[in-house]
Order: structure tokens, then sequence, then C-alpha cells
């Protein structure tokens, strides 16, 4: 649709941060392979305190990360057939699949598979499919699985499960300590914490730059830069990249720059994006079609504060407990609303996204709920992040297409 | 003068309206393999029944292969066509139904006549046309005699699959079962109207209710999903061209817009 032209001309702005973050993808990878061969890797899932095993020295990876870098490489149907050859069903999570595919066959995946681990930490406030999925890799690769378990919230945590999952945290001090024969240090988890907290408020300050008009930021520049908060957090350098991020971010406020050339239309983008076709979004933009805001990246704004309280443990608790997706249908309604207001924007589009059931159901109505609350319109369109099999752009621009005819 | 080109799934769709909004021409055929010739067939059949040449009339293509149309000012979605069509020929309607050879939409229609809430069938083929085709098929009857087949029945023959495959071997056990070709046809039509019903409480049933589509046309769906929502339901004299009309309303708002 957009053919190739000079980059002055693009209807969308490269950041300068970008030659930054691959930088410290590079970084990120080179420690997670040393960490390996040192007999001290973690694999641990998107919504995991990674702060508890970062403060006890060891390297993290996400296979969720990987399924992502997967899917953008356009390896995801390949990848994940490696995992439907084993049996396993092409309904199950396209990020299982990737993950299992391309630990059957590392060779195959260059750049998404990763190093093995010797420790397995799934946390289920994000899904139910994690614990099977890292059972799985356990089985191929002998690591043994934690999992932190985080009953849903439907409105308050109850007193029970806030002590269920402070149980589970101090179970996995002990299982992390006596696996590999150390303790946590309460200087050193102060230090993680607060590094994890100071990214944290820095990627909230980049995101609430976008109300401003035109956003400084869209949504793939958030689905690229959200990587290090996700993966790095608690580190010096996750804090320097985003010192660097804000700064570029907030200069185009200052300057009145877009992340598109010329923002008409503002959306809200729901649930995880299709990491195969991330130039819908610069097709849109070639329309003048932003998305200033998304439910996505704001789900890592849990934000710890790390100094100020007596007792990091219960922060955990309660930061990991009150995850986007561990919330009910009511939370999840109430944040869209709420970016569609503060941020300005006349319409959203939900992904119906395949592969995550805990993220995609009750769309429908939640569609109708918002739409009654906000009076924009809404459309939801179907497909999968990483499984592209199952992505048909022909009636994904037909619904979109709608939906702008709507507003402009 | 405009000129609406609906390059749909099954058919391509020809309207040419007159600077009055009149309809001057009009055209129906298969898409075929080929959505460009099925484009140039339509132009030159259009062009043929009004003799007029259509040189320098504007043309808004719609339908899935709107892209292919290269003469084409500018391309609108069907949503947004039908609605416009719809609402050229009557004002009063609120919900629109179109159920076409590959999809099935609910449109709510705001009193401009543009949509203002839609749903689309999901990437399945029960609840369109293509359902009824393959049960057509496997009934041996053409396609135009299903829906009166259909109306002779008195008690439908339930067909729980919603899944045009599996309800292809349900149907083929009920005719092992002995059950009469119209009981069969019936349940075939009551199972896709509670698809096509569901999609359209999704959007709101707010009456008066007009269906459009190739399925328009098939009295026993028109039957069935009436009852099922509990409203008349309007068909307007060529349900198969709202689109195309509403592209050619659309060149011609272009063209007032333009001189």
């Amino acid at each position: 649709m957009t053919e190739e032209r000079a980059s002055e001309e693009k209807p969308y702005r490269r950041l300068e941060t970008q030659t930054l973050l691959q930088q410290i993808a590079f970084r990120h990878g080179l420690e997670a392979m040393q960490a390996s061969e040192n007999g001290e890797l973690a694999w641990v899932t998107s919504g995991f305190p990674v702060e508890i095993p970062i403060a006890m020295n060891l390297g993290v990876v996400y296979p969720e990360q990987a399924g992502a870098i997967i899917g953008a490489q356009k390896i995801g149907p390949d990848v994940c057939g490696f995992a439907e050859d084993l049996g396993y069903s092409q309904d199950l999570c396209s990020y299982a699949r990737a993950s299992i595919g391309s630990t059957e066959k590392p060779e195959e995946v260059p750049m998404g598979s990763l190093p093995t681990p010797q420790i397995l930490l799934a946390c289920n406030n994000i899904c139910g499919t994690v614990l099977r999925w890292y059972d799985a890799i356990s089985e191929m690769t002998g690591a043994p699985v934690f999992l932190l378990d985080t009953p849903p919230i439907e409105k308050e945590q109850l007193p029970h499960n806030q002590e269920y999952v402070r149980r589970g945290v101090e179970r996995l001090i002990e299982f992390i300590g006596s696996h590999f024969n150390r303790t946590l240090e309460e200087d050193r988890i102060h230090e993680v914490a607060n590094l994890s907290s100071k990214a944290t408020k820095l990627w909230i300050r980049a995101l609430e730059a976008c109300k401003n008009k035109p956003s400084p930021l869209n949504c793939a520049d958030r689905f690229l830069t959200m990587a290090p908060v996700v993966s790095s957090r608690g580190t010096e350098h996750c804090v320097e990249f985003y010192e660097s991020f804000v700064e570029e971010v907030e200069e185009r406020v200052k300057n009145g720059v877009g992340a598109i050339r010329d923002e008409k239309v503002r959306l809200l983008w729901d649930n995880i994006p299709p990491w195969h076709t991330l130039r819908f979004f610069n097709m849109l933009a070639s329309r003048g079609v932003g998305f200033p805001a998304d439910t996505y990246t704001h789900a890592w704004t849990g934000n710890m504060v790390g100094i100020d309280t007596p007792s990091i443990i219960d922060e955990v608790v309660e930061t990991y407990s009150k995850v986007y997706l561990n919330m009910g249908l009511d939370a999840k309604v109430d944040k869209m609303c709420q970016l569609i207001n503060d941020y300005d924007l006349d319409g959203f589009v939900m992904f119906s996204v395949r592969s995550c059931k805990r993220y995609s159901l009750g769309q429908l109505v939640s569609k109708e709920i918002v739409t009654e609350r906000t009076g924009v319109p809404g459309v939801i369109i179907e497909g999968d992040m990483v499984d592209s099999r199952v992505y048909n752009a022909a009636q994904i621009e037909t619904r979109v297409d709608a939906l702008l005819e709507m507003l402009m | 003068m405009g000129i609406g080109i609906d390059v749909g799934s099954t058919t391509t769709k020809g309207v040419l309206l007159d600077s009055s909004g009149k309809v001057v021409a009009k055209s129906l055929m298969l898409t075929g393999a080929s959505a460009i010739q099925a484009v140039e067939k339509t132009l030159h059949s259009i062009s043929s029944l009004s003799n007029i040449n259509l040189k320098d009339i504007p043309v808004i293509s719609t339908g899935y292969g709107r892209a292919r149309v290269e003469l084409a000012i500018k391309s609108v979605t069907e949503i947004t066509c039908h609605s416009v069509g719809v609402h050229h020929i009557n004002p009063n309607i609120r919900l629109l139904i179109d159920v076409g050879g590959q999809d099935a939409k609910a449109i709510r229609i705001g009193p401009s006549g543009r949509p203002e809430d839609f749903e689309l069938n999901d990437k399945c083929s029960a609840g369109t046309g293509r359902f009824l085709e393959v049960m057509a098929r496997v009934l041996e009857v053409s396609l135009d005699d299903l829906g009166p087949l259909a109306l002779q029945s008195k008690k439908p023959s339930s067909i729980s699959s919603t899944c045009t495959v599996f309800a292809e071997s349900e149907v083929i056990g009920h005719i092992g079962a002995g059950e009469s070709a119209a009981d069969i046809a019936a349940g075939v039509h009551v199972s896709m109207v509670s698809k096509i019903s569901a999609l359209s409480k999704r959007v709101g049933v707010q009456e008066p209710v007009c269906v459009t589509g190739g399925v328009a046309l098939n009295p026993a769906f028109v039957y069935y999903l009436s009852n099922q929502l509990g409203t008349e339901l309007w068909v307007p004299e060529d349900p198969q061209l709202t689109g195309a009309l509403g592209a050619a309303v659309i060149a011609l708002e272009k063209k007032g817009k333009t001189t």
C-alpha cells in the first residue's frame, strides 16, 4: 500500500532512541547467554515479580518477548508449526507454541530461541496457560518450574488471597535460595525495587506525554520501546535508557513534533499487537490516524515504590496481583474509558487475539459499554499476535476503514 | 451523474445515477476469477444500457474488490455504501442487515444516512450466502428453490452446528434418517438466522429494519429472520444493488462538491 519513501517523507517519524534500544537488546542477549553458561538463567513470564530473581543475581529472559521477535520476523507460522508437529493444537497460545517450537528446533530460529534455562518462573497473573507451557519447557530442558499463583481480583483483593500470594512470594525466595544456594539480601532488593520503580515512573511519564496533540509516540513506537521496562526493569541500564527516551519524547512535545506527520484522528488500541504486521499502524499513519494510547503498554505501569514502604514483599504482592489482566472485566472497561477521556481519543480498535483468551474474552460486551460511556465508536478486528495464518488483512481493512469513515 | 461499482465476493454490481439521483442503468453479474474483468464488463453493460458515454462521470468503488477498480476516484467500504444506498431509497431505516456471499453485516444507520455502529460475521461462512449454497447442493435443489422448499415445512429439522462443514454432515445425517427435504431446508434457514439475529441484536434492533444482499431474495430467510427478531422486514426492490447505489450516491455528492 505504501511505497518505500525517503525517511523525511514517511508519514511517521523514527525515534532516535531506537538505536539505543537495539544496543540494550543486544546487551540483554549477551548477558542472558553468559548467565546460562554460568548456570543461573531464569525464564520468566511477563507479569512475574522479576525484581526478586534479579536481586538474587539471576539472569532473566522472557519467552513472550522472544515470541514477539519471532512474530516480527514473520516466521511465526513456521516456528509455531514445530510445536504443532509435536502435537500441540493450533488453538494454543502462539507465544507458547513459538516458545515450545523454538526450544524444539533452536537451530531453525537463530534470533528467537533463548539460551537454556536453569529455572522457570511462571506467574499466572497474565493467564493460566503459562503453567502448562512452562511444564512443557521443563520437560524439554530439565529446568524446574516455580508457579506463583495469584488469584484473579474482581474488585478488591481479599485478605486471605493477599496472605496466600504473600506466602507464595516467600516460597519463591526459598525456592531460588535452595536451588542456587543463596539468600535475598535486604539492601539488594531495595536497590533493585528502587531501580524498577524509577524505570516504571519514566515509562509512565513517556506514556502520559501522549496526551499532547499531536502525540509524540504512536502505537508501534510504544510496542518497541516497552521492551526494557518488561525485560530489564530493576537494572541501571534500563533506567538510563528511559532517561534518554523521555528526553526525546519531551523534546518532541516541546517542539510540537508528532509521531506521525499529520495527526487527524486519535484512536485507542486494545490488546497485544500483531507483531507480524506492525506496518498496520504505519499504513494508518499515512492517512493521519494515530494511536496515542493502548491498553497493552499501559499494563506495565504498575509502580514499585521501593524505598518508602516497610515491606518489599507486601509491595510485590500488591503490584503483581493487580496487573491489568488479573483484574475483572469492569476494571478493563474502566481503564479503556479512562484512556479515551484522558487522551482525548476519537474511537477505539479492539484486536481480538485468538491466542490470548484472557485478554480477548469479553471484548464484545466491553465494546458496547465503552461506547455507551464515552460516546466514541469502536471496532473489533480478529487475528493473532504471532501466527499470521489467522490474520485476514482484507477483513481487517474493511472493518477499520468503516470505523474511519464514521470519524472522518 | 455518478457511478457506483460494488465488487463483491460472488457478484459485481454497477449503478448509474442521473444528477437528480434517479437510477439510469444497473448491472449485476458474477465476479468470477477476475475482478478487473468483471468491472470492465459492468461498465460496458451500464454504458450500453443507458447509451451514455461514461467518460468523465465520477466512479466510487466498494466491496471486497474495491481496490481493483482503477478508475474510481475513491473507494469506500460496503458498510458505508449500503447505509447510504438504503437511506437513499428509504430514509426511515435504522437497522440494515446485509447478507452477501461471504459476509453478513448488521449496521445501525444514523439520521444522516451514515453508519453509527456495525458488526460483521467472524471468519466463518456460517450465516452467509455461501452456507445456503452448500446446503442447496447437498439437498439437490437450486439455490432459488431452497427458500420456497423450506417454507413448505411444518417442523424444521434441528441443525445444531453453526459450522458450514459440520452442518453439512449433520444434514446428510438427517437425509439418512429419512427427514423430508423441506424440513431439512427449513432447519438450515433457522440455523443461519440464529447467527444473523445474534449479530443484529448486538447492534440493537431499531425499527424499521431492512434486509439487503443476495440472501434477501430468499423468502424463507426473510420469514424466519422476521420471526426471530419479532419485527417486519423491509426488502428493497433490488436488494443486491444497494451497495452500488450507495457508492453512486457518494459519487454524486463528490461531483457536487467539485463543481
